[in-house]
């Protein structure tokens, strides 16, 4: 593949300045952490008997994908940062299509997400929370996931001009992204309206895909459906976001191929 | 379309709106020449260096670099070309080596040549010892320098300069100027400059003045100084009007910034010293000197206008 050194060359670039950022990293353990542990502990003591230990492991999945869903969509946020900042004029400017730029960022929040993601199982592991089996399992299907959440990162980036813009996005879309996921209570729980929102949700699958991994964990879908959606959704959100971020830029090959505008 | 021209445009437009940046475009520029297109702020000078290096598409038009369309071949432009930004495209927190590195990996140059393409320029630019610095430790000059380099790594057959010298000292400007003679000499490129110091396009082959996106007046810096006027005339007045009644008849409208008047002599048989005498109490000082190109400059985009005067 003709643009593999550019590609590699971006993936390269975020992954070195996230390994470079320990700090960051490690606080980033914090978050998945507290809501487990804290949360977790508070609600689940409210809880009688069985389902009192069982909230905890009902929350695993749901956990891991919040860390996935974070780290993607904060990985995405160099997309902006670099827009903001003068930098990808340095990418603009090189001989690769535009829409490589947003498909090697998506790919370098996919490695970011599952980096913090395996490093957040590793912890679980450790402290007896899940089983090593499990946690193993469990990185399948948060690659989907990752993929899914860094899709719409870059989704949400493609729109953004500044970072200011970007985080009035992130709060808006991250919250009721995690809250109406399924990811804290199960689905059938939840009031009918409630319902149809988490089936529009495409981290719902996500999460749900990952309750597959854990056996004491119930799901709402089939894996095919998970799969399905998870699949369809990322393709398409991927392909819409190379679409605008080529379109505000520069008539790109693609721009051309979508529209037929030739200039 | 024959590439025996390094850029060639056919009516190239920018509209944003009503706004026209950049009306009607008709250049042709030869390979290997240094060109300078040279205006006020806002005259369409970077938008057209975006449109020619694919950075924002045409509204009407088409331009060519090296034969192929900005229309039609966007990648293959960006590949021929070289661009240094107006303000840097470098990221600050990495070093001098992983921008350069990152920057030849865009442009597809295999590890080995790319380290010694980066070594190559590091030399010219005298940064060796700066290659594990972070941008944000260096001086303006030295980013500066990094970002030339970045813009000539993949050896580009046409480098555009938007601006490349602004905010740098003396020392530091003379300095890039030394490096693109130097890469000019070694590599053959050809040169696109945009620039507010009038002083370094002079050693251009062929400038052009832009204003409101529109062509003025082009040439080479000497036929255009040659051209303007034998002397330029400087009175500082004591009585600026009666000085302007008295030799605007000879020497045409001149230029009036409050009681400075500067006056163009195509004549070179004038006696200065008379005329000072003959100006008598009207004057506090008079000189005369060479024309430059800040006087082309002055004259072709900024007209003396006859309403501004009395």
């Amino acid at each position: 593949m003709s643009n593999w050194l550019a590609v590699k060359a971006v993936v390269g670039r975020e992954l070195s300045k996230v390994f470079r950022q320990r700090g960051r990293l490690i606080s980033s353990m914090v978050r998945p952490l507290i809501w487990l542990l804290v949360i977790g502990s508070g609600v689940g003591s409210m809880l009688q008997g069985e389902q009192q230990s069982g909230y905890l492991t009902f929350l695993v999945p749901g956990i891991v994908a919040m860390t996935l869903l974070f780290a993607a969509l904060l990985s995405a946020l160099t997309l902006v940062y670099d827009k903001e900042f003068g930098v990808m004029r340095m990418m603009m400017i090189a001989p690769i299509e535009h829409y490589w730029i947003v498909v090697s960022k998506i790919i370098a929040a996919t490695i970011t997400a599952m980096v913090q993601a395996a490093m957040l199982l590793v912890i679980l592991a450790i402290i007896g929370l899940v089983d090593v089996n499990i946690a193993l399992l469990l990185l399948v299907p948060a690659l989907a996931t990752a993929i899914c959440c860094a899709a719409i990162g870059g989704l949400i980036a493609a729109w953004s001009k500044t970072l200011d813009n970007f985080a009035v996005i992130m709060n808006f879309f991250i919250f009721p992204l995690f809250f109406l996921s399924g990811a804290l209570y199960p689905v059938s729980q939840l009031p009918e309206y409630l319902k149809y929102i988490v089936l529009i949700n495409p981290f719902s699958y996500g999460v749900d895909l990952m309750k597959h991994a854990v056996p004491a964990a119930e799901s709402d879908f089939s894996i095919i459906t998970d799969i399905t959606v998870l699949s369809v959704f990322s393709i398409a959100a991927i392909v819409v976001a190379c679409w605008r971020f080529s379109r505000e830029s520069v008539h790109e090959p693609l721009f051309h191929r979508v529209t037929g505008k030739k200039g | 379309m024959a590439s025996n021209f390094a850029i060639r445009t056919n009516g190239l437009t920018k509209q944003y709106g009503q706004a026209v940046a950049v009306n009607k475009l008709d250049l042709t520029i030869k390979a290997g020449q240094f060109y300078g297109l040279l205006g006020p702020n806002g005259a369409g000078k970077t938008t057209t260096i975006h449109m020619l290096t694919t950075m924002t598409s045409p509204t009407q038009g088409d331009a060519w670099i090296a034969g192929q369309s900005v229309l039609t071949d966007p990648v293959a432009i960006r590949g021929t070309v070289g661009l240094v930004f107006q303000d840097s495209a470098l990221d600050r927190m990495m070093t001098v080596d992983e921008n350069l590195k990152f920057a030849a990996a865009l442009y597809k140059l295999p590890p080995k040549q790319a380290t010694a393409r980066i070594e190559e320029l590091l030399t010219i630019f005298g940064l060796e010892n700066k290659r594990h610095m972070k941008l944000v430790a260096l001086s303006g000059g030295q980013r500066r320098a990094v970002d030339i380099a970045r813009g000539v790594l993949h050896r580009p057959d046409v480098l555009f300069l938007d601006e490349p010298t602004i905010g740098l000292d003396l020392p530091n400007r003379r300095a890039i100027w030394r490096f693109v003679e130097q890469l000019r000499k070694e590599e053959g490129m050809t040169v696109f400059l945009t620039t507010h110091y009038l002083e370094e396009a002079e050693a251009c082959d062929w400038v052009d003045f832009i204003q409101k996106g529109k062509l003025q007046q082009g040439g080479s810096p000497n036929t255009l100084i040659r051209g303007l006027a034998t002397y330029i005339l400087e009175i500082d007045c004591a009585d600026t009007e009666a000085v302007y009644h008295k030799l605007s008849a000879d020497f045409g409208q001149p230029i009036w910034e409050d009681n400075h008047l500067s006056f163009r002599v195509i004549d070179n048989k004038v006696d200065f010293s008379q005329l000072q005498k003959s100006l008598g109490n009207a004057v506090n000082s008079l000189q005369w000197r060479k024309p430059n190109l800040n006087d082309v400059y002055l004259w072709t985009v900024c007209p003396p206008q006859t309403g501004a005067v009395v």
